[in-house]
């Protein structure tokens, strides 16, 4: 089987994202650069296959700027077999879903597994568009993907349980979560990676333009700095617990 | 403005986000409320019909609930009509031939002000605009799902062994978590007793989902649920910035932890400096007796 992953590289979960002085965009010098998380989770479902079954291949490709290698050197070093970067600055989502849909086109995989949302712009719409420009069925947010007879059964999570669907291939899936913590990379993994070759185009040479339905930055802020807040030390714990409750329904009126 | 509210139930009972964006699209003009039936929620049957409805109708918004469904809904839906999407909104207006929506990004550390022209499909954060007092069902129009575009099969629901018997974590309006402080699963009756003594529901931080003392859908934080309760609760949670991201904007905040320098006490409306298993039972009584009288 082989598994396509598009990928995105995003500022890393531990950076206090900060606005830019232009009030409309985020400072991006300076800071690390991650894999996605859920692309990350992605990854590991895909090389969770692989250890089960070798003849596996998962291939990885993102849609960005230059820096983006480096995310996709990350994925080699994982254990991913093959990479590739479509160069562009600035491509609107759906110009973003119609050049990973050519890579689907060319690469042919039989499953393809994308993150359930960036997490940068927090929207989880490239999956399912990726999905709808091939006519393909999709299932959102797994945390499990097991071979099945003419197909996969895709493990849904859902409010008490999971949704188990089977899909013909070749089929997409977001991912929320694999059955393992992502693996870290290992030292002869990282060797591996080095030495291993990432095709690069410009979007355009997929005959994808850039431009798309998306929206206008007004502006950007931080959320409302919270703080000032008390702390509650005087007395026993019983003491203690009584001021909180009481001051929880007397003073913040949530009780 | 026409707006085309996309309904949805949980059982037999509409969704109160449902009932939030058919107050919203009142307000914005013109409100159409449709519900897609069908056994269960998939993506092709579901986008075919509403995708028919839209082209019949021609609203300048489609609004669903940025839930499981209505997000997955909601993207499809504007990739096959070409119309610009946002997702999980908290705030939209009108603005001229525009819309203005707020939407959180970087997993809830900006938040953001756009324009999107319309046509355009928005889904809309439950409990983000909070419906007044007496606020009426709408009225619901039913549309089939479209079974016949359907590619996948249904094979089964797996329900987790600890199936919510509580509210939903991500519509509760008081939230208790638990984290690496509790020490283990067996402990976890502190949590639930004081989530039930507060008539909440029961969250937890990554340590505790990853290490399969609390099922998944329980993770609070950038890789799970975002969160805005009334009254956020967390017990023996150090603060990292990935489970900050998906409650710091709850109105209240409670933390007890033993550490007095843990992090989670910078963001605290109320710090308790304390042992877990001596604090919270006496806590749970306190509240008991609080709320009585
Ligand atoms: C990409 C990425 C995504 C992530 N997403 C999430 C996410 O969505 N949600 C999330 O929560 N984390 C997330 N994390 C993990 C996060 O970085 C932290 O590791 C995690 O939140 C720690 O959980 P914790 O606070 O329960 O454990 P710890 O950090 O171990 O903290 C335990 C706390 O309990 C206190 N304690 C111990 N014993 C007691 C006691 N007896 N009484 C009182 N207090 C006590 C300690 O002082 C400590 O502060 C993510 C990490 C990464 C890299
Ligand atoms: N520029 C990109 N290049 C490759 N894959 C992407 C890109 N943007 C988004 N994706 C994929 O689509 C998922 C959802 O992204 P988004 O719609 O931006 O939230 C991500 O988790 C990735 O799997």
């Amino acid at each position: 089987m082989k598994i396509l992953i598009p990928l995105k590289q995003v500022p890393d979960s531990t950076v206090r994202v900060k606005v830019a002085p232009d009030g409309k965009s985020v400072v991006t010098d300076g800071i690390t650069w991650s894999i996605s998380p859920y692309d990350e989770y992605a990854i590991e479902m895909a090389l969770e296959r692989k250890d089960a079954d070798p003849s596996t291949v998962v291939a990885v490709v993102t849609v960005g700027p230059a820096r983006s290698r480096d995310a996709l050197r990350q994925a080699l070093a994982m254990g991913c077999d093959e990479a590739s970067l479509v160069t562009a600055d600035h491509a609107a989502p759906l110009a973003v879903a119609r050049a990973l849909a050519k890579v689907v086109d060319e690469a042919k995989p039989d499953l393809v597994l994308c993150g359930k949302q960036a997490s940068d712009d927090d929207q989880g719409f490239v999956g399912p568009a990726v999905a709808e420009i091939l006519g393909w069925p999709h299932v959102a947010t797994i945390t499990k993907v097991v071979p099945a007879d003419g197909g996969v059964e895709l493990w849904r999570e859902v409010e008490g349980g999971h949704e188990v669907w089977k899909a013909p291939l070749p089929a997409l899936a977001t991912v929320h979560k694999s059955e393992k913590e992502p693996r870290y990379p290992s030292l002869p993994g990282i060797m591996k990676a080095k030495k291993k070759e990432i095709p690069e185009r410009a979007l355009s040479a997929l005959g994808v333009d850039a431009a798309g339905p998306t929206w206008t930055v007004l502006s950007m802020e931080p959320p409302p700095v919270r703080g000032g807040g008390k702390i509650l030390k005087d007395g026993d714990a019983k003491q203690i617990a009584q001021q909180l409750a009481i001051a929880l329904r007397d003073e913040a009126k949530v009780l | 403005m026409k707006t085309l509210v996309v309904a949805e139930r949980k059982g037999t009972d509409l969704r109160r986000v449902t009932v939030e964006l058919a107050a919203k699209a009142r307000e914005l003009g013109d409100a159409t409320v449709v519900e897609i039936a069908g056994e269960r929620y998939s993506p092709l049957p579901f986008v075919s019909a509403l995708a028919k409805k839209v082209e019949s109708e021609k609203p300048d918004l489609v609004l669903l609930g940025a839930t499981l469904n209505g997000r997955d809904l909601g993207a499809r839906l504007a990739a096959r009509l070409g119309r610009t999407y946002a997702a999980d909104v908290t705030g939209l207006r009108a603005a001229g031939n525009a819309l203005e929506v707020d939407k959180p990004m970087y997993a809830g550390k900006i938040r953001a002000k756009l324009r999107l022209d319309l046509p355009a499909v928005v889904s809309v954060r439950p409990g983000a605009m909070p419906l007044k007092e007496g606020a009426e069902a709408p009225q619901v129009e039913k549309i089939d799902a479209d079974a016949s575009s359907e590619k996948l099969t249904f094979v089964k629901l797996a329900a987790t062994a600890t199936a919510a018997k509580r509210v939903s974590l991500s519509e509760a309006r008081v939230v208790v978590s638990g984290g690496r402080g509790l020490k283990g699963p067996e402990n976890w009756h502190l949590v639930e007793e004081l989530a039930d003594a507060l008539g909440g529901a029961v969250g937890a931080s990554r340590a505790v989902t990853d290490a399969g003392w609390r099922p998944n859908e329980e993770q609070v934080g950038q890789t799970g649920k975002t969160v805005t309760p009334d009254l956020y609760v967390a017990l023996g949670i150090s603060g990292a910035i990935q489970h900050l991201a998906g409650m710091t904007s709850s109105k209240v905040i409670v933390a007890v932890n033993k550490d007095p320098d843990a992090d989670i006490f910078k963001i605290a409306d109320y710090g308790v400096v304390a042992d877990v298993f001596e604090f919270v039972p006496a806590f749970t009584e306190a509240v008991k007796k609080a709320r009585a009288s």
